[in-house]
């Protein structure tokens, strides 16, 4: 949802006068919602400003992404990152892939999820009443 | 590119970007739930033009982490997904000081990261930084958090027209968003 939120709140936020950049990790969330500049850096979603403990990585990402705000030439500019997580891609595989799970697992998933949803909505219901 | 494992030029065919819509959907209907979710997909996009030079303008930060609650469980690093670190309403925060800013609310991933460096997902030290070199012009006095929301129309209708009156009581000129 963070993507998709973030790309609903750039969206609004350029259709009323403020120009803005994305940095995020799901590439294919943010470009199916159309945003207006997009700097992609292919991560494992949680690292969208660089690399952990690596503030050389983190200093060029974000100039990347101040690159990308001054001069983008129209609406749905991606640019992507040059830098990458790891030489072996091996770690794109894992994230939320069924095929890489027991149905032991994935019964305990889903009653987590259930769980979860729970206390989410008990949080929401408690903001809108306050 | 002798880096690669096998010593080619080309890439694996699975390095590419995650299809995390597809992931996410099949990943939901094999735990049993219902009709995939509709994603946001619009035929337009807008665009404002930045007006001026960066080393002029204010830009604002815009983060979905979540402030560090400590009544409400274990926020990381390295959490497990916890609801109950999560915010429904737009806030602010003072951009002129630190801020222990969490994401144990959001589906990162856990199995390849465990959130030990916040300067991975809330840039502001670094912003500071940038703004005093004059990159920028100078960075906004407050970052705002925008709550994620499942609901579309919560966020269209109620969360963007706040965090555009924040951003624009604070007269920025650009914003800087940052999905987690």
């Amino acid at each position: 949802m963070c993507h998709q939120t973030v790309s609903l709140a750039a969206r609004y936020l350029e259709q009323h006068g403020i120009p803005t950049v994305i940095m995020g990790c799901a590439k294919d969330i943010v470009e199916y919602v159309g945003v207006p500049r997009f700097l992609f850096s292919d991560f494992p979603l949680g690292n969208p400003t660089g690399r952990p403990h690596d503030p050389e990585s983190q200093a060029f990402t974000l100039e990347q992404a101040l690159r990308v705000l001054e001069s983008a030439p129209g609406p749905r500019t991606t640019v992507q990152n040059p830098l990458i997580w790891s030489v072996n891609p091996d770690w794109k595989l894992d994230f939320s892939n069924v095929a890489r799970l027991s149905n032991e697992e994935i019964a305990r998933l889903r009653a987590e999820f259930d769980r979860q949803k729970e206390i989410a909505k008990g949080l929401r219901d408690k903001t809108a009443a306050a | 590119m002798t880096d690669r494992p096998d010593g080619s030029d080309q890439a694996p065919d699975h390095d590419v970007p995650i299809p995390y819509r597809e992931r996410i959907s099949t990943y939901y209907q094999t735990l049993g739930y219902g009709a995939p979710y509709r994603w946001a997909h619009y035929a337009e996009v807008p665009f404002t033009p930045l007006d001026k030079p960066l080393a002029e303008s204010r830009l604002a930060l815009v983060t979905t982490a979540a402030p560090y609650q400590p009544d409400k469980g274990d926020q990381g690093p390295g959490a497990a997904y916890n609801a109950a670190a999560k915010f429904y309403q737009v806030y602010s925060g003072d951009t002129a000081v630190d801020h222990d800013l969490r994401i144990s609310h959001i589906g990162y991933d856990r199995t390849h990261t465990a959130a030990t460096d916040s300067n991975s997902w809330f840039p502001l030290p670094l912003l500071r930084e940038v703004a005093k070199s004059g990159r920028l012009g100078e960075l906004a006095p407050r970052f705002h958090g925008a709550p994620t929301n499942r609901s579309q129309r919560v966020t269209l209708e109620q969360n963007c027209p706040e965090l555009l009156a924040r951003l624009r009581e604070d007269q920025v000129d650009a914003a800087l968003l940052v999905a987690v």
